[in-house]
């Protein structure tokens, strides 16, 4: 028996649809004899680059318990499922069963939803004013218009 | 460096991984940012499963 971490990106359209696909799946994994340990439902995100031709994505990290013969079924059958646009399985040596960051972070974005409206898309291009980091510096002056 | 805990270096801490890698996306070496080898190892890996799973950019030029 192995540990696994299963990081799936679903499709964005079947969000409100991802019940269904939570039964439909963990039968999937009981069929191969797979353990769900913990199961995050992170929920939709924006993508950092699109993935056929979807901009946000349905993130759900699974943690798993089963046998390595499961495992190579379970990539096989992920890869032939159009709802999943993209997949990674970890082994693991210990199942993290605490909240992730990013379960976290849906989570605080979810209570606070005004704050996220007001702010633009593109926080990332504002000029960088760096939260007081003591071991990042930036070597090369980069365009600093 | 004077902190003496473990940075927690994981795929899925990406406020922590988007202080490693430049505007541009790339990975800032252990020279500059001082951050030890074997902590450089974890770096690296986890930002490019990040990348991998969308979460980092490899690049600031995605279409």
């Amino acid at each position: 028996m192995n540990n696994y971490e299963l990081t799936l990106i679903l499709n964005p359209d079947l969000s409100s649809k991802f019940d269904e696909f939570e039964v439909k799946f963990s039968k999937v994994l009981s069929d191969i004899g797979f353990e769900t340990k913990k199961l995050e439902n992170i929920g939709r995100r924006q993508l950092a680059y699109s993935i056929l031709n979807h901009n946000k994505g349905h993130y759900a990290i699974y943690q798993l318990e089963g046998p390595a013969a499961g495992a190579i079924e379970l990539e096989t059958k992920l890869k032939y499922d159009t709802s999943v646009i993209r997949h990674l399985m970890l082994k693991v040596d210990t199942l993290s069963l605490e909240d992730s960051l990013l379960m976290i972070e849906s989570r605080e974005a979810k209570k606070a939803p005004e704050e996220i409206k007001v702010t633009p898309p593109k926080a990332k291009v504002t000029p960088e004013i760096k939260p007081k980091e003591d071991s990042v510096e930036e070597p090369k002056t980069k365009e600093t218009e | 460096m004077s902190q003496d805990t473990k940075k927690n270096f994981n795929y899925k801490n990406t406020d922590l991984l988007k202080r490693y890698i430049t505007e541009t996306g790339k990975i800032i070496p252990a020279r500059v940012s001082n951050v030890t080898a074997s902590e450089q190892r974890k770096l690296t890996k986890s930002i490019k499963i990040a990348r991998f799973l969308a979460l980092l950019p490899y690049t600031d030029s995605h279409r």
